[in-house]
């Protein structure tokens, strides 16, 4: 009863009670309190949108009477914080899974699919195909989108007017033209922010810009491409290797550079050209955050001399545990707490809309882009029709296999290794060509 | 021996089956995308990994990461704990002021260095450009020369406290009649510094090598954050791959198998400090 | 070299003074310099802690703040009410206040309570658990000692990382996931090894005869411990207070394992998840770290006296 109660009013309790002395020290946390009545889900997510996460669970509890254990972590340790858990037996009903960790998860047994719920699979048909593909491994799917997004291109409109040049490049050697004008100019040291440091965001840089080449890493097969000169990989790395130590437009830092300090200093003004994610350009344009706020325009992104605007899309999805698959009612309310996420919750896509208002998050159910109130929020601050062309062409990384995580690091270590002229761009990708084929066929 | 009950029975309950637990999975083959299949291979996780290269470059990056840290540490503490072991006006407040480092946390702690280092907005550019010692911004953890070392000067930062602590409760050991005795045989500042001082902080030296050389050959949290192993595989170090084979790799077997070597070497080290430093045990 | 007595002397006092004033002269610049190097970065944090968010990326940087704010203190500082977050209360509702600081910021004091808990109960089971055994391997000969010593160390030498799986299993089996107990007893597990050897290598530095003197005056060993070594060794007791409090406080890998609520989160954990969200503030970053030092600074300006200006065991006389 009385645990009950400590769990209930929360956290600030503890400073009361640590206030109260060592013996109230004791009281709560220490152990974990009894189950409650009504059997509570758990739901663990990273670290993102708490307070939107929060507001909604608290509808959801209110609507079906079940409690829900919220828990969250760190995004960058997600991953190897959920695979303790996994491993351990954790209680767990819910979570977010990335695309990337699809086909890991499921083969590991870790996830389980919800093609069976038909209150689930109702939304496909409103959802935007690419979400519904990237959820889907083995031909079954294993939830409902939780965000979509891609990678856009971004110049500074001032920048870009003050070297004298009226629209943004269409190309890649464009852009190195454009750049080299503005470094003559001195309007930037390095117009164009790259971040290539090693950590997760790297894959959908370097996919990215291997698309735009009009290339691929992997084929439909699942064989390694990239090291065939005429897939784009080679030409994509030389670029950069070329932008760094030949050009130099872009920094020699960018293998340090993380997302998030790259954002930053593009929002600093350092720059004229910046490759982030799509959702970032609301801060961009936030004065409180950007001192370029107001000039960053959205572009097509650049192309390669045999590419495409294309570029890489990914997803966030919240899926179901193996452990509460395997008791039906435990399931049961498993799903609804997804639908309420991934679904409508009392008839509207409420939670995606929320998310997207509050943050910027990319929706994946198509009819959301005729809410008056989503086109109004875009419109303060990006072109809503360049938003749709770019995300027309935004591909899934065709690298996401059971061994992709294994694969990875060693990939992103080989394309720094080639920025930093350890090794030719050609004998890194053949590197990270090599390791891929010798994970497929250990599979 | 009733003392040591408590001890005992602290570390038999929860370090004991966590050890005995990593040895068992480092004789198997254990790929957690692959639940059912997990052989038993005996030590072939360990003879895979004396003939794999990328083992050793870590090796060697740990090697000389925790070189250049324990040397580090271990000179500047002693500098330290000699001053603050010094009567003067301000020593009260500069020995809290030491602890500062100590009390931030290490994640806190590499963001603010990462923040330092950051090449195009970081403090240590701004600074060094302001007072004229550089003419353009410099590539800090980027460059693949500066990173270890880098990394190792923010883990000094870091540790250096606890060293001093460490080596300052050992100076207090030491009886002040022994230094009488020695200014009346006519000793020296220096001869009194090698006869008296040195030997007794020995015990100290001892704790400040092992704790240290077991924090630098297995610390992890500094290049997490900072550099995820790169640029390149610069700092990718020992406890970094470690960390890669069982968390995102998933594989557990090979991920403790590296584990257990490096126990063993830590294992040895210690060993070593303590013949060579240690009083009695 | 033959000099004359007179001459002798004169030079001696002199050098004594000359030598005084250049011991005086290094003494202050070394302090200042070791000052120097402990607060530079430390002060870069806190200004920048004051710093909005343009201001903070500015090239070259501001080293003092030109429009200080306390948006990020507040921020922390601005307690919730204890209702659950609905829709109308959510931090995003209002996306034209630009409010880019993590939601998460009232969790930074809670977090600090946890941690808090977390550490002085690791502290005070350390001292429980730690001084007997230390006191036992160091001055009771016995059967075992060396092999005592040994099991300890051994227990230190694995890997953080190759111990949170089983370390899993254990705080699963015990029912504690998700609580402060599993951290209190991991931490514990992790510190008191080198506890042990702190307070092995102080004990063995008083004089045996001590142990003796006070047996013959019919004490028993407990007694010997309590009432002659203990107060003897303040300086060694603060070193292990310090080291375990600030390990527990410091601790990531296994806190972030281990916890997956707000109820159990540590600060370590919260630092981390606030670099995750979509929105993040690096100025709010910096005044989270500024206020996770103030504890254990606090804790230290306390124990700090019983090391560097506390008692001596000079008073020992062997």
């Amino acid at each position: 009863m009385l645990k009950d109660k400590t769990r209930r009013l929360g956290r600030r309790d503890f400073l009361r009670y640590s206030a109260a002395g060592a013996g109230a020290l004791m009281a709560p946390g220490l152990v974990r309190p009894a189950k409650a009545e009504t059997a509570a889900l758990t739901m663990h997510t990273w670290s993102a949108a708490v307070d939107t996460v929060q507001s909604h669970l608290s509808a959801f509890t209110k609507e079906t009477g079940i409690p829900v254990n919220y828990g969250n972590s760190p995004w960058a340790q997600y991953r190897e914080g959920m695979v303790a858990k996994f491993v351990g037996g954790a209680p767990l009903d819910a979570m977010w899974v990335s695309d990337s960790w699809l086909p890991e998860w499921a083969e590991a047994g870790w996830i389980a699919p919800v093609d069976e719920f038909d209150s689930l699979m109702k939304y496909n048909a409103e959802a935007e195909d690419f979400c519904t593909d990237s959820m889907t491994y083995g031909g079954r799917q294993y939830g409902l989108t939780y965000y979509t997004d891609y990678m856009a291109f971004f110049y500074d409109e001032a920048k870009l007017k003050e070297a004298g040049f009226d629209a943004p490049p269409e190309t890649w050697d464009e852009l190195v033209e454009q750049s080299l004008v503005m470094k003559e100019k001195g309007i930037a040291d390095y117009p164009m922010m790259l971040a290539m440091a090693q950590e997760s965001w790297l894959i959908e840089f370097i996919s990215t810009l291997v698309y735009s080449h009009g290339g691929r890493l992997v084929d439909d097969n699942g064989m390694a491409v990239m090291q065939d000169p005429k897939e784009g990989a080679v030409e994509a790395l030389s670029w950069v290797v070329d932008a760094v130590n030949k050009h130099e437009i872009v920094s020699p830092a960018c293998v340090e550079t993380g997302e998030l300090a790259g954002l930053k200093s593009f929002a600093a003004g350092n720059h004229a050209f910046a490759m982030v994610a799509k959702y970032r350009l609301r801060m961009l344009n936030d004065p409180e955050q950007s001192q370029i706020a107001g000039n960053v325009k959205q572009a097509m992104m650049p192309q390669g001399p045999n590419g495409s605007h294309a570029t890489v899309g990914w997803m966030r999805f919240h899926g179901m545990s193996a452990q509460a698959a395997q008791d039906k009612a435990r399931a049961e309310n498993a799903a609804k707490l997804i639908e309420w996420f991934g679904g409508k919750a009392d008839g509207a896509y409420t939670f995606q809309k929320l998310l997207f208002l509050d943050i910027g998050a990319g929706f994946g159910v198509k009819p959301l882009f005729e809410d008056p109130e989503i086109r109004a929020a875009y419109d303060s601050y990006g072109d809503v029709d360049m938003i749709q062309a770019q995300q027309a062409l935004a591909r899934k990384k065709d690298t996401v296999t059971p061994w992709f995580g294994e694969w990875n690091d060693t990939n992103g270590s080989a394309w720094q290794s080639a920025i930093l002229g350890n090794v030719d761009p050609a004998g890194a990708v053949k590197k990270s060509a090599d390791l891929w084929n010798e994970l497929k066929d250990s599979y | 021996m009733l003392f040591l009950a408590p001890v005992m029975a602290v570390l038999g309950a929860v370090a004991v089956f966590p050890i005995a637990y990593s040895l068992y999975i480092s004789f198997f083959s254990i790929k957690l995308t692959r639940p059912n299949r997990t052989p038993f291979v005996g030590l072939k996780n360990y003879t895979d990994l004396l003939g794999d290269e990328a083992f050793w470059g870590a090796v060697w990056r740990t090697v000389s990461f925790s070189l250049v840290s324990v040397t580090a540490i271990a000179f500047i503490a002693l500098l330290v704990s000699l001053l603050l072991n010094q009567e003067f006006r301000g020593r009260r407040i500069l020995s809290t002021i030491l602890l500062v480092p100590w009390a931030i946390p290490y994640v806190a702690n590499a963001l603010m260095w990462k923040w330092i280092y950051d090449s195009s907005y970081g403090a240590l550019n701004g600074l060094l450009y302001q007072l004229d010692f550089i003419d353009k911004y410099m590539v800090w953890l980027g460059d693949q020369d500066k990173t270890l070392f880098l990394i190792a000067n923010a883990f000094v930062w870091k540790e250096v406290p606890l060293a001093t602590i460490l080596l300052l409760v050992s100076l207090k050991s030491i009886p002040s009649d022994l230094y009488a005795a020695a200014r009346v045989d006519g000793a020296t500042v220096w001869q009194r510094f090698v006869h008296v001082t040195l030997p007794a902080m020995k015990p100290g030296f001892m704790l400040v090598m092992i704790y240290e050389t077991m924090m630098a050959i297995r610390h992890f949290d500094l290049f997490f954050i900072l550099t995820e192993g790169g640029p390149g595989s610069a700092s990718h170090v020992l406890s970094w791959h470690i960390y890669v084979e069982t968390f995102r790799n998933l594989s557990f077997g090979s991920g403790a198998a590296m584990s257990y070597l490096l126990a063993i070497a830590t294992f040895a080290l210690s060993y070593l400090f303590i013949r060579t430093l240690g009083r009695k045990i | 070299m033959p000099i004359t007595p007179p001459v002798d002397t004169i030079d001696y006092r002199r050098r004594q003074k000359i030598g005084r004033i250049v011991q005086r002269l290094v003494i202050v610049v070394s302090a200042i310099v070791l000052a120097a190097y402990i607060l530079a970065p430390v002060s870069w944090l806190v200004s920048s802690a004051f710093q909005t968010e343009t201001e903070i990326v500015s090239i070259p940087p501001h080293w003092i703040p030109e429009e200080p704010t306390l948006r990020n203190f507040e921020a922390i500082f601005t307690a919730g009410n204890d209702e659950p977050v609905t829709y109308e209360t959510r931090s995003g509702a209002d996306p034209a206040a630009g409010d880019f600081i993590p939601s998460t910021a009232e969790n930074l004091l809670p977090s600090m309570a946890n941690s808090l808990i977390v550490s002085i109960l690791v502290v005070i089971l350390n001292l429980l658990v730690g001084v007997p055994a230390a006191y036992a391997i160091a001055k009771i000969r016995f059967w075992g000692r060396n092999a005592s010593v040994y099991f300890i160390l051994i227990t230190r030498v694995i890997p953080d990382i190759a111990l949170v799986v089983p370390f899993f299993l254990v705080i699963r089996k015990l029912g504690m996931l998700d609580t402060l107990g599993s951290l209190v007893i991991t931490y514990l597990a992790i510190t008191v090894p080198f506890t042990v050897f702190i307070l092995i290598q102080y004990f063995e530095g008083l004089p045996d005869e001590l142990d003796k003197a006070a047996r013959v005056d019919g004490c028993s060993r407990l007694q010997a411990l309590i009432k002659v070594f203990l107060p003897l060794s303040l300086p060694s007791l603060v070193a292990v207070v310090l080291f375990t409090f600030l390990t527990s406080w410091n601790e990531f890998l296994l806190a972030l394992m281990f916890t997956q609520t707000s109820a159990s989160q540590t600060l370590p954990i919260l630092l981390a998840s606030f670099t995750s969200d979509f929105t993040v503030s690096f100025s709010f970053l910096n005044a989270a770290g500024v206020l996770a030092v103030v504890p254990p600074v606090i804790v230290a300006i306390v124990f700090e006296r019983y090391i560097v200006s506390g008692l001596t065991a000079g008073a020992v006389k062997g």
